[in-house]
This record gives structure tokens, sequence and C-alpha cells, in this order.
């Protein structure tokens, strides 16, 4: 049979010619009885005219009306989060771009926005995740969203115990910013590495971290001239000399001004009051190591392996000695470890590579090279410094 | 009536009917909540009247959950939680509760205040700007702590400067009890700590300083510079204490002001504030050579400032360097636009050099600053 011969059963025809009128019956008002697409399509309009004419609260309610008529709406969760995040209404804002997020292939700035919300919500964990997966697409935002996400970022991983990758984003955004007292605030806690945020670390240590808060700006935006920075940390060290870090930050700072034996001297005043102080021993030892004062930084690297077993720096620098003491398979050994720790540290790699070379492990040595070019390249924000290639010593060349 | 206009008529009639059947039914419903609302919010209240704080604070969220933009609601519950220091609920209540009341002064102010419990500092002192604007209504009693959470709160973000502008207040007022005294003297000292995180050995230097602001505030200038004097005395070695009794010592004895202020570089050789005071009394002195070259240093130190800028325009001037002047001068207006001094400086130097149009826009901003809301 052709569609010729086909007819329609009596009541269909009535009813095709009454769609258009219950069409018009149904659309003549929103209501909840609307068929879903048309109130959402209305509520959407209404939403948006709400927000062009500032009227915020009325657009927020429309907004979450909207993306539960229409849960997969991305561009109503986005607008709503923003309205939301404008207000301070940070939990509220934070299950808005969690949907966004979870429902748009690129999610952009809005990890950062995420971030933010779950910085403020103690939501730390989750906050720490999604400024990472926020860098990994690029640090995508506005000039502001960025300074005010790495900024917290930081302060994320200062809480972490990560001080020295905390200290080199806050040094970015320093000289972006030349100060401000939030940001003296967060690198004097970084500087003193004490895993704490502006909100919760002791009041009486204030004023200890607010000077070596401006000690590390100082010389964070200095360009050869130290005499602020050592200004502040004078008075630093008048009042706080007997605080553990202090000593340690200071002698950083004076390698920083590359006086190394002046900075030695602050090592070992900051090992007098913390003597299980695993950096300041990696510290020395690198002098020592610099030096060419092999068994004296051996020693020293060891012990703070044993202190810190957990900290990839003591691996690696006792490996690094090793490997200039040319004992292959025990510096072998020690870079595995760091590596395992920190397995996203070039230097480490660099020197894992040379380590493998020296034993003929070609194989193995070449996918260190090449993990280390992918590092390199990437030159990763959280690398610190002198872990990226131009704090790798200039004598070294790049292993074959 | 054939079957197929019967049959259009009934879904016609069905169409028609269905959103009144289910409008019915939505009405029905939403008469209940309302109901349940109304009934819980009378609850809440009488509890919160008669003092039945926890029993008020789990009715009004209950009516939250039903209305969540429900002002009143949103304000009580806040002001609940606050009263039980509960400050970081009250803080996220208050936060809605201001995006559906932004004129509510109170509002702002508890929440401004919630967010200093909760070590927010970055926003307290907006948010307690815009409660002073709107005012209180009839919590008069809250007015005296947005003044004093302000001014420790600026003194905290080194806006030292503002923070006495608001101490200012107590101290004519009559008050300078200890909390005055501390916050004062922490301003004055120019040490970016709230009373809480004074150091313990140094309460004493910050209580001496604030003790003599107060006198100075009170017109007991013989009592202050007692008090100033004890503190250099005692803190001698202390960033601060000489630029405080230099400065007091500018205004009553100049000459005696250079060697506390220049003791002061001594001590704190990056001190901005005491170059521009010195640069100040060198002025007034005559010695334009010395004011250069201490507000030079100020402008180098902080070029963001605005009284370096103005001192050297004013050196500047002094010196015959017109065109110089005017473009120091012009930085100081950028950066500090309310500052009569700077547009007084400008109205001169502009006359000086001929720019008459220049000069009356700026006689036209004294003005305005001088006699605000009035015509000029």
């Amino acid at each position: 049979m052709g569609w010729s011969g086909w007819t329609a059963p009596c009541i269909v025809l009535p009813m095709i010619a009454v769609l258009p009128l219950l069409a018009l019956v149904l659309s003549a008002s929103p209501s909840s009885t609307d068929p879903p697409q048309a109130r959402f399509d209305q509520v959407a309009k209404q939403a948006e005219a709400a927000r062009a004419a500032d009227r915020m609260e009325d657009a927020i309610t429309l907004y979450g009306k909207g993306v539960r008529l229409s849960p997969s709406w991305n561009d109503g969760w986005w607008s709503l989060g923003s309205l939301l995040y404008d207000q301070d209404r940070f939990p509220e804002a934070a299950v808005a771009f969690r949907h966004f997020v979870a429902n748009t292939p690129k999610p952009g700035p809005a990890y950062a926005f995420l971030g933010l919300c779950e910085y403020e919500t103690k939501a730390y964990e989750q906050a720490l995740q999604h400024f990472q997966n926020w860098s990994v697409n690029g640090f995508p935002g506005t000039k502001d969203l960025i300074d005010v996400a790495v900024f917290h970022w930081a302060l994320l991983l200062t809480r972490k115990g990560n001080f020295v990758e905390s200290l080199y984003l806050l040094a970015v955004e320093a000289g972006k910013q030349r100060g401000g007292p939030a940001l003296v605030e967060a690198m004097g806690l970084a500087s003193l590495r004490m895993a704490n945020l502006p909100e919760d670390y002791p009041p009486e240590r204030r004023e200890m971290v607010w000077l070596a808060g401006q000690a590390a700006l100082a010389t964070a935006v200095s360009s050869g001239e130290h005499a602020l920075a050592d200004d502040y940390v004078r008075r630093l060290i008048l009042h706080y000399g007997q605080e553990p870090n202090v000593h340690y930050f200071y002698g950083t700072l004076l390698n920083f001004q590359q006086k190394n034996a002046e900075a030695q001297e602050e090592f070992q005043r900051e090992l007098q009051i913390s003597p299980q102080h695993a950096p300041a021993i990696v510290e020395l030892a690198r002098l020592k190591l610099t030096h060419d004062q092999m068994a004296e930084a051996l020693v020293l690297a060891k012990k703070a392996a044993a202190i810190d077993p957990k900290n990839p720096q003591t691996h690696h620098m006792l490996g690094r000695i090793l490997l200039t003491m040319e004992e292959f398979p025990e510096s072998t050994r020690e870079l595995e470890i760091a590596r395992q720790l920190a397995p996203d540290v070039p230097a480490i790699r660099y020197h894992l590579a040379r380590a493998y070379t020296a034993q003929g492990r070609t194989k193995e040595a070449s996918r260190e090279v090449a993990a280390y070019n992918l590092l390199r390249d990437k030159q990763q924000v959280l690398a610190p410094p002198q872990e990226k290639l131009g704090g790798l010593r200039k004598s070294e060349e790049s292993p074959k | 009536m054939t079957a197929s206009e019967a049959v259009a008529t009934i879904v016609i009639s069905a169409a028609l009917m269905l959103p009144a059947v289910a409008q019915s039914r939505q009405a029905r419903f939403t008469q209940a909540k309302v109901e349940n609302f109304q009934q819980l919010s009378r609850d809440a209240n009488r509890a919160r009247d008669e003092n039945r704080r926890d029993d008020a604070i789990r009715l009004y969220r209950q009516c939250l959950t039903i209305r969540p933009t429900w002002d009143d609601g949103l304000w009580s519950l806040s002001d609940l939680l606050y009263q039980k220091e509960d400050y970081f609920e009250a803080r996220d209540l208050l936060r809605r509760y201001v995006s559906v009341a932004p004129q509510a002064g109170v509002g702002w102010a508890l929440l401004g205040i919630s967010e200093f419990q909760t070590r927010e500092y970055s926003r307290v002192i907006d948010h307690l700007q815009r409660a002073r604007n709107l005012g209180f209504g009839e919590r008069k009693d809250i007015a005296e702590s947005v003044v004093y959470f302000s001014a420790v709160t600026l003194t905290r973000v080194e806006q030292y400067d503002n923070s006495m502008d608001l101490l200012f207040a107590f101290v004519n007022a009559g008050r300078c009890d200890t909390p005055v005294q501390e916050a004062a003297g922490l301003a004055a000292l120019r040490m970016p700590l709230l009373p809480a995180e004074i150091p313990g050995d140094r309460r004493e230097m910050i209580r001496l300083a604030g003790s003599g602001f107060c006198a100075v505030q009170m017109g007991q200038h013989e009592e202050a510079e007692k008090q100033f004097r004890k503190m250099t005395q005692d803190y001698t070695g202390e960033p601060g204490v000489h630029f405080l009794y230099g400065s007091f010592l500018a205004n009553v004895r100049p000459d005696e002001g250079i060697p506390e202020l220049r003791h002061e570089l001594e001590i704190s050789p990056f001190h901005v504030q005491a170059r521009v005071r010195l640069a100040d009394i060198y002025l007034k002195q005559q010695d334009s050579d010395q004011a250069l070259r201490l507000a030079a240093e100020a402008v180098k130190l902080a070029p963001a400032e605005a009284s370096p800028h103005m001192l050297y325009g004013e050196a500047l001037v002094a010196k015959r360097d017109l065109a110089s002047a005017i473009e120091e001068l012009e930085r100081a207006r950028e950066q500090a636009p309310d500052l009569v001094r700077v547009h007084v400086d400008l109205l001169r130097a502009y006359s000086a050099a001929g720019r008459t149009d220049d000069a009356n826009r700026e006689k036209e901003a004294i003005e305005r600053l001088r006699h605000p809301g009035s015509e000029h």
C-alpha cells in the first residue's frame, strides 16, 4: 500500500487542526503546566533580561529556575555561578560551577572560579585539584581572575607544605602587583614555612610573618638592590631570631644574593634552633657541593635524607653528591627515590639520566632525557626557579 | 455535531481545562505552603521574642527552606547566629541578606564584623564603609563597633592615616580607654597589626603611643609630650617611635622635630613619611634644597603615594621650576583627589604659570571639597 492509499483515522485530522490552537493556549502565559521547552525558553529570556537590567537578585532566581527546568543548560549554570560569585555567595556558586564543569568539555575559567569557591567554603583539597586542572588548561580567564586564582592557589600550596612552589607563584604575582598587604602576608607564611592560611595562624606570629613577607617581597621585586629586604630581615632577626625557620629564611635570601659564606652561617644558626631542619641541612650540603667539599656534603645529605625521607629534595641532593663522587649505583637509588616522590621535577630527571648514562643504561637514560625535555619544555609553572633550566649549573650541559 | 467536531471540542476543552486543573492543584499546594510558612514564621518570631534562641534558629532555618529569599528571616537568623558567635554561618546568611536587602546598613555592618571575626580583612573595610554610608536604622548600638573594627582593620592593611581619621572620632567623644589607645598606638606607629596581634614585649610602647595620640587630640600637649618622650626613651631603637615624637614636635617646636625625624631615618632608612615630614619642615624654614632632596627620595621610595609627590611639587615650586612642579602636583592629585592641600598647591602653581583656566578649575575643586553638597 502506497502513501496515497493511506487514510487518516477520522479522529486524527481534527486533532491536527486544533494543535496550533492548543499551542496558542499553552503559550499564552507561562505556567507550571506549559510544555517544559516553552517554559524554559521563557525563563531563560527573563533571566537574561533581568541580568541586563542589573536586577541581580531576580536574575539569580530566574537562572535557578532555568537550570532546574533544564539541567543541561550550561550557559545558565555559568551565569548563575558568576552572579552568585559576584555576591560572595560561595556555597551556592560552587554548586553552579560544579554543574558547569561537569557538563562542559572545556570548562576553561570555570575551574578557577570553582577553585575559588571551594577555597572560600574550606573544601581545600578540591580547590587545589581544580586550580591544578585550570593550570593544565593554560590559565584561561581575565587578568583579574588569573591574579586572584593564582594567589589563592599559592595559599593552598603553602597550607600543604609546598612552600617553594607557593613562593614561585607569589613572586610572579609580586612582579605584576608590586605588593599589597595580602601578598605580603602570603609571602611571609611561605617564607617561614608555616603550613597555614592567612585566616588560621596564631595572632602572636603576625608581626613575624609581616616582616618576613616584606623581606621576601622586596627581594622578589628588587633588581639587585637588597637594602630594603635587609632592613626588614634585621628587624625580623632582632625580635624573632629564636623562632624556627627565621635563620633558614635569611639564609635563602643570602643565597639569592650570592653571599654564600653568610648564608652558610645562617643555615648553621637555624640548626642550633631546629637541629632536625632538613631543608637547612640540604642547603648546607648544596653549599659544600658547590665548593667541592664532598665528604662533608655527603654526611649532611645523608643526615637530611634520614631526618626527612619523604622529602624529594633530600634524596635528590644525596643522589647528586653521590653522582659527583661517581658512586653511580647508590646515586641512582637515591635519585630514583627522589623521582618517585617528585616525578615532575626536571632536575631530578636530568641527574638520573646522567647516572644511567654513566652506568651504560642507555635505554633508561634516554627515557629520563625525554622526560626531562618534556618537563623542561613545558616550563611548568610549579617548578621552582632553581629547578628550571636556568637554575641548573651552567657547567652542566644537557645529557646527550 | 459531527464526530470530528465533537472530537475537536473535546480536545479544545481538554486543552483549556488542563491548565485549570493543574493550576488548581498548584494553587492548593502553594496555599498549603504559604500557610505552613506563615505558621512557621510566626513560631520563629515568637521563639526569638521569648529568647528561645535555639528554637528560633531551627524555625527560621525551616522557613528559609520554603522561602530562601525571605529578608526578615535571613536577617533574624543571621542576627541570632551572630549573637551566638557563629560567625561563619552568620556571614554566609548575611551575604544572602544583603543581596536581597542591599540598602540595609545594619546588614552590611554585621557582615563586615563577621568577616572581621573570620579574618577576611580584605572584605571588611568595604562592607563596613557601606554600613557607615547607609546608616544603622534603630541599631545605634552597632555604630561604635563599626567604627572601631573599621579603624583596626585599616591599620592592619597599612592604611594608617585613614585609621587615625576614624579614631579621632572616639577621642573627640571623650573616649580613650585601652582598646582605643592600642588601636591608636598601632596606627600612629604604623604597625600593621590588630590589637590582638600586639607582641607582648611592645604592648607598653604601643599604649604610650596611643595615650600620647589621645592627649594631642584632646589638646593636652604637655601630657602628650610626656608620653611620647617616655616612649622614645624606653624603646629608643624601635622603628616608628622617633617618627611619632618628631611629627608631634614638628607642630609645636619644629627645630626639635628635625633631630627626632633624622633619628628615625637612622633606624628606618626607608621611612617615607619621616622624609615627607622633614621636607615639610624644611620648606617652612625656606630650606628648599633639603626639602627637595628628601621629597625626591620619598617619591623614589613610594611612587604610588600622594604625599611624596605633593611635597616634591611644593619644593619644586620653591625652586621656581614650575613645569616640573605642576607635573608632580598633578600626580599627587591623581592619587589623592580629595586632598585640599594639593588643589591649593596646584591653584598657586597654575596661576604662577599663567594657566588661568586650570587655576579656576582648582579653585572650584577646593570649594567643592571644603563645602560638599553646595552648588560649587
